[in-house]
């Protein structure tokens, strides 16, 4: 099976670009050093962090729109082979169909636009039609504030925020750490396993956990 | 009618197969993926039936391409085999190398770049037959640089089951060296705890007794999810060992009962035979203890109990009184006793009693100042004060002076007359205490045997302690002195006075003059040729003084004394070394033929030497270090020893201190030493060199050498 995600560039190797690279690094690890503080995190039982952000079409989207319900939010990338895994075997597609008539389900994407797997919103809303996506709104973090602000990490990334407007998962999308789209059928989904346990006004028994998958790039 | 080419045919086909078993037992072609190349690779040419052997699998990665550890991190997924195997076998879980941290944006995984050797045990059923099979693993790794790229590979292994036990794959050896070389040991001795506060998490880990833990230490936690990764991890020191604390991913996990994973030095891991990582696993705790204040190594030998140092201080000080520092001096006293032996027997033994506090005075307050002047920041070492030129220089124009006095060239006036005939007793107390004080200052650069360590031992101590120590050294090296004053029996054995005392006092002299020959020397090496011939001419013109003061003894001329001190004042003027320049960089560098090519010694290159696994022999001398002197000429300048050096590829360095150095300051105190001389040897492998005693013999030297392993092939070398 060919892959559908792109190559990487060749890296040239000129004297003046290692340079460059050189002090990019240097600036990067100091940037990092202070992004590491400002990398936030949304605990599990604490209110989860507002944002205001825009979706494909360029309309607002913020968390304060949904109060009172309960809001997934999944950290996307199509150029990542854990997403791929996902969506390639329609579970993504089919959680955000199930459970779309009861919950609020936002896709955000944080990948910076220099960064080769970036996609611009217009490529984006026909990948995720090909895909037969069904998201309530999705979210453009081109910034990262959004991703940053819940420590978001990696593509899939999973969140679940209660009615009450606190974080009531967060963490792998399931127990199946891998891309192989064969894993999903026997994966222990831990999204739904939330979502239902919720429904059913119980604890969420696995709440937070490592979650899966490619970093985000972030900008 | 038979055709011959059947059976040609079977008999060819029979025979590659042989051949093929034997050409490509335990090899196997490398598979080349997108980003990795991969291959299993076998340390034996093949196992025997029911014995585990190991196997690697060997990725590649392109440049600024990485592979994943087991806990990969903040994102990312670990390399997995699946093995398919004979009937019967089976396979042990990998053993993962320490990871690398590798940064990505605001976070941290865990990882590999350029290499990873994945070490598994197979084991083959004990009724395993003979011949050959196949090893096959379906391997699976994710490779990234900025983006990931799932990858996998079939790889097989043609492998064999043998008879006996099978020899090593030649071949493989380097690669399955350096593979273990990233496994992480297991110390036994080292206690691991941790605790929790809030979010934080500060684990501890102690060495045993003795044992020190490396400067620089990253934890790298088996748990996923647990330990915020990029959040920095603070280094305290806790005694011998160090804590570590981290920040925890909220909400902080309820249920950690212990803490697993890897802690990964800056450099070798001491104590862990050349690995710079350690497996550890201890219990979460309430609270930890309170910090320890960080201690000094303890030295090797005196270990840390106060007892034992002063027990090593005594016989240290006792085996001064035979070091070729103390032996002029300890002659001009023995010739005092003679003089006196057949006096007043309470004036004898008052006088061995003044001695004794000379040596005890001189020692407490060498002590006091070493400790002042350590108080104050500066990087000091016994023996310090032959560091200055200046106090070279002044030394030996005082044993110039007393070597023409001995001769008769003039005869002293005043306060020191001991040396003549009609002294006072005023006059002998005197010079019995200056006596004391000289032996002192001229022993310290000598260490006795046992001495080393007691001095270490103490410098690391509270004042009180200190003092102590040295107070026991000047015990030591008083007490022969003292019990001969006390004893006068054992004094009667020697000879009645006579004339034979005047050649006696004579002969005395030129061992003095030997001790100007060698602070001379010392004084080239500080500063330079030209400051010998500054001595030398001060000490001319010092000489003259010196004749004018006793050449015209019977004068009562002002005049007398007014030329001898123009002639002492200029001669000292003369004398006076200028600054320390640095001469001594070019002087280890070029070695005669048949004696040890010493390089220069610094922490750098020492270190750069046993991260390659090259033993390294120190030699921590220094001009002003007769014993140092001796054990060049006597037991390291041997045919035999340069011999043994070359036969174990040992690098030997020389770390000079005869000027002063806080490098090599820093280096004696880790080793639990102040004083020289040290020889330390640093096997492969081993965290702590093993010290030689400071009075070499060659025998001892080349029977130590032996004791490593022979030097690696030059095939060997390039693993590194």
């Amino acid at each position: 099976m060919k892959r559908a995600f792109p190559h990487p560039q060749p890296v040239s190797r000129g004297r003046g670009e290692r340079i460059t690279a050189a002090f990019t690094t240097v600036a990067f690890t100091l940037t990092a050093a202070f992004a590491a503080s400002a990398f936030a995190a949304a605990v599990v039982g604490q209110p989860a962090p507002a944002f205001t952000a825009t979706d494909l079409s360029g309309k607002p989207v913020s968390l304060a729109d949904y109060k009172g319900k309960t809001v997934v939010l999944e950290w996307h990338n199509f150029g990542c082979p854990f997403v791929q895994k996902h969506y390639r075997s329609g579970n993504m597609q089919a959680l955000q169909k199930k459970y779309g008539g009861e919950v609020v389900w936002l896709t955000v994407n944080s990948t910076n636009a220099g960064h080769q797997d970036y996609m611009a919103p217009a490529a984006l809303t026909k990948a995720l039609a090909d895909f037969g996506a069904a998201p309530t709104r999705f979210v453009m973090d081109e910034p990262g504030t959004v991703g940053l602000a819940y420590g978001a990490k990696v593509t899939p990334h999973m969140y679940v925020i209660d009615p009450s407007g606190k974080v009531a998962y967060n963490g792998a999308i399931d127990d199946k750490r891998s891309t192989d789209v064969a894993d999903v059928k026997t994966a222990r989904n831990h999204v739904a396993a939330a979502l239902d346990e919720m429904k059913a006004g119980k604890p969420v028994s696995n709440a937070s956990n490592a979650p899966y998958g490619c970093t985000i790039k972030y900008r | 009618m038979t055709h011959p080419l059947p059976r040609h045919r079977i008999l060819l086909a029979a025979a590659l197969v042989l051949a093929g078993a034997f050409a490509i037992a335990a090899h196997a072609v490398p598979v080349r993926t997108e980003h990795v190349e991969a291959e299993l690779i076998a340390e034996r040419t093949a196992a025997s039936p029911g014995k585990p052997a190991t196997v690697g699998l060997r990725l590649h990665m392109d440049e600024h391409w990485h592979t994943y550890w087991k806990n990969p991190g903040d994102s990312g997924l670990p390399t997995k085999i699946q093995w398919r195997l004979p009937e019967g076998w089976t396979a042990g879980p990998i053993a993962w190398p320490h990871p690398e941290g590798q940064r990505v944006g605001p976070m941290l995984n865990y990882g590999y770049s350029d290499e990873a050797i994945l070490l598994s045990e197979l084991t083959p059923p004990a009724d395993a037959r003979p011949g050959p099979v196949t090893i096959t693993a379906n391997a699976s790794w994710l490779v990234c640089k900025d983006i990931c790229i799932p990858e996998k590979a079939t790889l097989t292994l043609a492998f064999a089951v043998a008879e006996g036990d099978p020899p090593p794959d030649g071949a493989q050896a380097a690669l399955f060296a350096k593979a273990r070389a990233k496994l992480p040991a297991t110390l036994t001795g080292w206690t691991a705890e941790s605790a929790i506060a809030g979010n934080r998490l500060t684990l501890r880990y102690m060495p045993p007794a003795g044992t020190l833990a490396p400067a620089s230490v990253a934890f790298f936690p088996y748990r996923e999810n647990f330990i915020d990764h990029p959040a920095p991890q603070v280094l305290t020191r806790d005694g011998g060992g160090f804590r570590l604390e981290m920040q925890l991913v909220e909400p902080v996990a309820q249920d950690v009962k212990d803490l697993a994973g890897v802690l990964v030095a800056g450099s070798a891991w001491p104590g862990a035979a050349n690995r710079r990582s350690v497996e550890i696993t201890g219990p979460v705790v309430a609270a930890l203890a309170p910090v320890q204040a960080p201690i000094a190594p303890a030295g090797n030998e005196a270990g840390s109990s106060l007892a034992l140092a002063l027990v090593f201080a005594l016989a240290g000080g006792l085996l001064l009184n035979l070091m070729p520092c103390v032996f002029p001096v300890l002659g001009i006293k023995v010739m005092g006793f003679v003089r006196h032996a057949h006096g007043d027997a309470r004036a004898l033994w008052m006088q061995g009693a003044v001695f004794s506090a000379g040596v005890l005075v001189s020692f407490l307050a060498l002590a006091g100042l070493l400790l002042a002047l350590r108080a104050g920041g500066t990087e000091l070492g016994w023996g310090f004060q032959l560091q200055s030129p200046a106090f070279v220089t002044l030394l030996a124009a005082l044993f110039f002076l007393m070597a023409l006095n001995l001769f008769g060239v003039f005869e002293w006036g005043g306060f020191a007359q001991s040396m003549t005939s009609n002294v006072s007793a005023k006059g002998r107390y005197a010079d019995a205490f200056l006596a004391g004080v000289l032996a002192t200052l001229v022993a310290t650069p000598c260490t006795a045997p046992f001495m080393g360590a007691a001095v270490g031992f103490t410098l690391a101590q509270p004042a009180s302690i200190s003092l102590a120590v040295f107070a026991m050294l000047g015990v030591g090296m008083a007490v022969p002195v003292l019990a001969l004053s006390f004893f006068p029996a054992a004094l009667r054995k020697l000879p009645k006075p006579g004339p034979w005392m005047e050649t006696f006092k004579q002969v005395m002299a030129f061992p003095l003059f030997a001790t100007v020959i060698w602070l001379a020397w010392v004084l080239g090496a500080q500063v330079g040729n030209d400051a010998v011939l500054s001595l030398l001419g001060g000490l001319l013109v010092l000489a003259i003084g010196a004749w004018i003061y006793g050449r015209w003894a019977r004068s009562e001329s002002l005049a007398r004394f007014v030329f001898a001190a123009l002639f002492a004042a200029a001669g000292l003027w003369l004398a006076w070394p200028g600054p320390t320049a640095a001469p001594n960089e070019a002087r280890a560098a070029n070695a005669k033929s048949g004696e040890i090519a010493w390089q220069p010694w610094s922490p750098e290159r020492l270190a750069e030497l046993r991260a390659a696994g090259t033993p390294v022999f120190v030699d921590f001398t220094a001009a002003w270090c007769v014993t140092c002197q001796v054990n060049k000429r006597v037991a390291l300048n041997r045919e035999e020893v340069v011999r043994a050096l070359a036969d174990r590829g040992v690098v030997p360095l020389k770390a000079d201190w005869t000027n002063h150095d806080p490098r090599i300051t820093a280096a004696l105190a880790q080793l639990g030493r102040n004083a020289l001389p040290v020889y330390a040897l640093y096997a492969p492998g081993q965290a702590q060199p093993k010290l030689l005693p400071e009075v070499l013999t060659a025998s001892l030297v080349v029977e130590e050498l032996s004791k490593l392993p022979a030097a690696r092939t030059a095939a060997n070398d390039t693993i590194r």
